[in-house]
């Protein structure tokens, strides 16, 4: 399995003057659900694209087990990047039906599976002969999550797949993802900006902010090293030496803190008078992520 | 166990105590198999690893032990083993936070002590 290791090391990408990926260095193990996470522009679909063999980069490498991937079919026949399909393709509506795209990865993916597709397809209520561009935005992405789910390749790369699925299809999604990770053990890579019901189902998270992965750690282990301590202004100050405040906001007298700091500081906490309280993965984000546009 | 997951606590460490309170409530006896890591991760849609790490966890304590290609069961003793365990942190816990509120609010510590011998007495009646 170690030959689907899938690694980045001094990955700088730009479009003109914009420098989307800085130095980004990034090693995904096989057999892990890995969740991506980035504000809009923080470039994951590009970082995505890199990884994948389907963006270039100005400098650095990408390679899957020890070989390189760009224009490398046997390292690219390991991966799937499974995109949003277009609603317009050169500028004319996309006409192409859902069968012409199952055909296409049925011939490209050694591993894809036709009777899992099949299955999907039903379950998905998905017509093959439907044109994309008569779909709704959720039943394109479920075109997009079944290729992906069945196309079986060891490493497997989502980009945003729920974001026009409804409440009940995403937590089917997750499902479905489970499903077939604890039957395969694949590599999957999703990225989505909903965070907190995605979190339980990732493993490891990565954070990516302006072009560098900022954060790459369990998500029970990352979301551990944060709290909210409130109360008295002057009280939460001197309960937060020695830890990292990362945003602070105050309410008359009152003072609320999110802190990052090691096992050992946190549990001081609780020699002062304030209450402490866990963050949760999308509270984490948004304190590391977020500082551009604070909350208050 | 219960059938939902809550933000105030790591995942893997409420799946731990679900299992610790089913085996407290009878719901899993000695030597009986207990849910897999893929069955947690399915009823309560979480990364395997995690109901891994949670199981782990227990068995780390000697609440669960593995049987090579069968699963985790519970342990002989392990229900006295978890009681053991909430009690050593009962003070911190419960009597702790307790004594700091009762004491915020100005209350003595015999009018405290009071209150506990209270309570005990009204739990005593049928």
């Amino acid at each position: 399995m170690n030959e689907c290791t899938l690694r980045a090391a001094g990955l700088n990408k730009s479009y003109g003057t914009n420098h989307v990926l800085r130095d980004l260095d990034v090693v995904l193990e096989p057999g892990k659900i890995y969740g991506l996470i980035g504000r809009n522009g923080a470039g994951k679909t590009t970082l995505l694209g890199c990884l994948t063999g389907q963006n270039t980069f100005q400098s650095g490498e990408v390679t899957c087990g020890g070989e390189k991937v760009w224009e490398n079919r046997r390292a690219l026949e390991r991966i799937c990047f499974s995109r949003e399909l277009p609603e317009t393709v050169m500028g004319s509506r996309n006409s192409q039906k859902i069968g012409h795209y199952l055909n296409a990865a049925m011939v490209f993916f050694p591993n894809w599976d036709q009777k899992y597709a099949e299955a999907l397809l039903k379950e998905f209520n998905l017509d093959p002969k439907k044109k994309i561009y008569a779909l709704s935005r959720g039943q394109r992405s479920m075109v997009t999550i079944l290729i992906a789910l069945a196309s079986k390749a060891p490493v497997t790369i989502l980009d945003e797949p729920v974001s026009g699925l409804d409440v009940v299809m995403r937590e089917r999604f997750y499902q479905l993802l489970l499903e077939e990770f604890s039957r395969s053990e694949r590599t999957f890579v999703v990225s989505t900006h909903i965070i907190e019901e995605a979190a339980a189902v990732f493993e490891e998270v990565l954070f990516l902010d302006r072009g560098q992965i900022i954060e790459h750690a369990p998500v029970d282990e990352l979301v551990d090293q944060f709290r909210y301590v409130s109360g008295l202004a002057e009280e939460v100050d001197r309960a937060c030496t020695g830890l990292t405040v990362l945003s602070t906001q105050d309410m008359g007298r009152r003072r609320t803190a999110a802190v990052r700091g090691g096992e050992k500081a946190l549990a001081e906490l609780s020699s002062y008078d304030v209450d402490v309280a866990p963050l949760n993965l999308q509270n984490v984000f948004v304190a590391l992520c977020g500082q551009e546009h604070p909350q208050a | 166990m219960r059938g939902t997951l809550n933000e105030q606590s790591l995942i893997y460490q409420q799946i731990a105590a679900m299992l610790e309170d089913d085996i407290l409530r009878g719901v899993y006896r000695e030597e009986e198999q207990v849910p897999s890591t893929n069955e947690l991760s399915r009823a309560y849609n979480i990364n395997p690893a995690t109901a891994g790490k949670g199981l782990n966890l227990l068995v780390g304590e000697g609440i669960l032990y593995k049987r090579r290609g069968l699963g985790m069961f519970v342990a002989p003793g392990a229900a006295e083993k978890v009681k053991e365990k909430r009690r050593a942190a009962f003070a911190a816990r419960y009597v702790a936070p307790m004594v700091r509120e009762g004491t915020s609010l100005g209350l003595s510590g015999a009018e405290l002590l009071e209150l506990v011998q209270k309570a005990l007495e009204e739990g005593e009646q049928p």
